[in-house]
């Protein structure tokens, strides 16, 4: 009986490990005057008792006691010491214990004495495990890193000099604290998933921010690792965490400085590309500037003279010369409208965009109403949707509108009946508006070329024009953030359509 | 019996000297046209100085000028004008080829009393000069100090 019971006491102060050394560390100094006064009390009562009295039981068995109260206190030698003392209280005993029978009397003794033995022998034992345990924790001390215990509850059961030194917090104001909350842990990932992780493989390892116990945050490696008892259930979390604040700091400043000379060199880059285009835009300027007034003071004469030429020698230029002057004259009024929409195109690309909320329903309506009066004697059937506001400039978008109807009422000529129709697609970030009509149509292949500037897909006997109307339509739409683009079957119509973003 | 003012015409070219010059003529206007051929020449017939120093005092009905200019160009010209207090009460009227905005704004911030774009067609051309002499030469009453049509 006597024999089991003290089996996990010794085994138990075995499996006290860690804990049970931090507890020995901090509490040691009040055990070591009071706890061999206690024993050595105990064991005079044990040896009194048992003298004086015939109990017909092993009474002595309770040296063990003794025995595991001086383990606390002494070294081997001393232990061994005690143990010997037990005995001979034990013999002394039951050799003046009076009366009994004697062979009772020498069972109890040998099983007592067996006891006090194997008890010692375990004590002793224990008390080897215990100092090297004790050396490896101060070995645990000795490191830089900081190192703690902490139970499945998250309660800190172990803590370092390292980790002392990291977070500020003496052993005694950490151990039995909850660890998460004591270093304000901020983990990257939900709490679940990293303790999942952690049951799962043994280890976890990570960075975390964490507290100090001045307030200010320290930035450490993490490594985890689980320990389990014999039955693998995990009863401790061994949390190993360094310091790596300043790196950290100095990444970031690196990260910092990096961005900084990264912006520095794009902004230069800006500055410089803006530069070069704020030349471009000079020089285009000046040409433009220069075609204005250069190119076409030449072309005046060309008209003029060819016009003095006409009126003076009508009567003697026969009818193959009247023509030659005749074309002559249309040519040069064809280069001036060319020179004039040229003009008017690049200005448009210099011009500022003064965006305003458009009514683009108000704004089809006046283009209509315009080519309306233009085309009253023709048949043309307008199907007008309703079109919502939109945000741009009002008289580039009218220019657009204009040129894309213009397109369509020129190229339906060719009809009986023609249909043009308005149309619009409400998006969810940009507004799309169509004109749809059935005339001549084009060629899918030449889509690209539609949008060019000076690009005709018609021959100008069948359809007069410069071919700069749909590159404005381009310009201004793009100039917008939007696109334009187009469909069209030959001789059966065509549709233009434009979008515009809604911010 | 209309009186007629006279006409300064600041030009360089001679082919527009000679095609604006026959519009005039077709409404008898050319006879009072002064062709003057640079900046310099415009100033120096307005300050009566140079080559025209001994012609008498008195002010043209309408300058016809032209932007682009030898020695001083058009708009240096009608700065000058219209910020000189014997000049600036000269009707001035730009005739360019210029479309330019640029132009536009700078020549009536400068104070210019019209401003027109020669046209390419030799007809637009005619009637644009035509109504430009009959209404600034004829229909309109200069400040005084005018130069009168000699009776």
């Amino acid at each position: 009986m006597a024999l089991r019971c003290f089996q996990p006491a010794v085994t138990g102060a075995i499996r006290g490990q860690v804990e049970l050394m931090q507890q020995t560390r901090s509490r040691g100094k009040a055990a070591s005057i009071l706890l061999p006064i206690a024993t050595a009390a105990i064991a005079i009562g044990i040896f009194v008792a048992d003298t004086l009295t015939d109990l017909e039981i092993a009474f002595a068995v309770l040296y063990v006691v003794v025995v595991l109260l001086a383990a606390r206190f002494c070294g081997a030698r001393a232990l061994v010491l005690v143990a010997f003392g037990c005995v001979g209280f034990t013999v002394v005993s039951y050799i003046f214990t009076p009366g009994g029978s004697v062979v009772q009397g020498l069972v109890n003794t040998v099983i007592s004495l067996t006891a006090i033995l194997l008890t010692t022998l375990l004590a002793l034992q224990s008390q080897k495990a215990t100092a090297s345990l004790q050396e490896q924790a101060s070995l645990l001390d000795q490191a830089h890193d900081s190192i703690f215990v902490r139970n499945m509850k998250g309660i800190i059961t172990y803590w370092n000099r390292g980790a002392q030194e990291l977070y500020g917090w003496r052993a005694e104001e950490a151990i039995g604290k909850n660890a998460h909350q004591l270093l304000r842990t901020n983990f990257q990932v939900p709490i679940d998933d990293l303790h999942a992780e952690l049951v799962r493989t043994g280890r976890w390892e990570g960075e975390l921010s964490q507290a100090r116990s001045d307030g200010t945050e320290a930035i450490v490696a993490s490594r985890w690792s689980l320990q389990r008892d014999d039955q693998e259930r995990p009863v401790a979390v061994l949390e190993t965490n360094n310091d790596i604040t300043e790196r950290k700091h100095r990444e970031d400043e690196i990260k910092r400085l990096n961005q900084e000379l990264e912006i520095r060199r794009l902004n230069q880059e800006l500055a410089d590309r803006a530069a070069e285009i704020e030349a471009t835009n000079k020089e285009l300027e000046s040409f433009a500037y220069s075609v204005s007034h250069d190119l076409r003071a030449p072309l005046r004469h060309m008209a003029g003279y060819a016009e003095l030429l006409q009126r003076q020698a009508s009567s003697v230029l026969d009818e193959k010369s009247a023509r030659y002057v005749q074309t002559i004259l249309e040519a040069a009024k064809r280069m001036g409208i060319l020179i004039d929409d040229l003009l008017a195109f690049s200005r448009l690309g210099r011009a500022e965009t003064k965006k305003t909320r458009v009514s683009l329903e108000q704004l089809v309506r006046e283009v209509v109403a315009e080519f309306g009066q233009e085309t009253k004697d023709r048949d043309i059937v307008w199907k007008i949707a309703p079109v919502p506001t939109c945000y741009g400039d009002r008289s580039m978008l009218r220019l657009v509108v204009g040129n894309l109807v213009a397109n369509a009422v020129k190229f339906t000529r060719i009809r009986k009946s023609a249909e043009i129709e308005i149309g619009c697609v409400d998006g969810k970030n940009e507004i799309e508006l169509f004109v749809k009509d059935n005339g001549a149509g084009f060629d899918m292949r030449y889509a690209n070329k539609l949008f060019g500037v000076f690009q005709r897909l018609h021959r100008s006997e069948e359809f007069e024009g410069t071919g700069i109307g749909l590159a404005t339509v381009q310009r201004i739409v793009h100039r917008h953030g939007g696109k334009v683009w187009a469909e069209g079957v030959v001789d059966q119509g065509a549709t233009f359509h434009f979008s515009l973003p809604k911010s | 019996m209309s009186k007629l003012g006279r006409i300064l015409l600041v030009e360089d070219d001679p082919r527009d000297v000679e095609l604006t010059m026959t519009a005039l003529g077709e409404y008898n206007l050319a006879n009072e046209v002064v062709v003057l051929r640079d900046g310099q020449q415009a100033l120096d017939f307005l300050y009566c100085q140079g080559e025209f120093s001994d012609r008498p005092n008195e002010h043209p009905a309408v300058m016809l000028l032209d932007l682009k200019l030898p020695k001083i160009d058009g708009l240096e010209v009608l700065q000058q004008v219209k910020s000189d207090e014997r000049l600036k009460l000269i009707p001035v009227v730009v005739l360019t080829s210029s479309h330019e905005e640029k132009d536009k704004m700078r020549s009536y911030t400068l104070g210019v009393n019209a401003y027109v774009v020669k046209p390419v067609d030799f007809h637009e051309f005619v009637n644009a000069v035509k109504e430009l002499g009959i209404f600034w030469a004829v229909v309109n009453e200069p400040p005084p100090g005018s130069m009168k049509k000699a009776p």
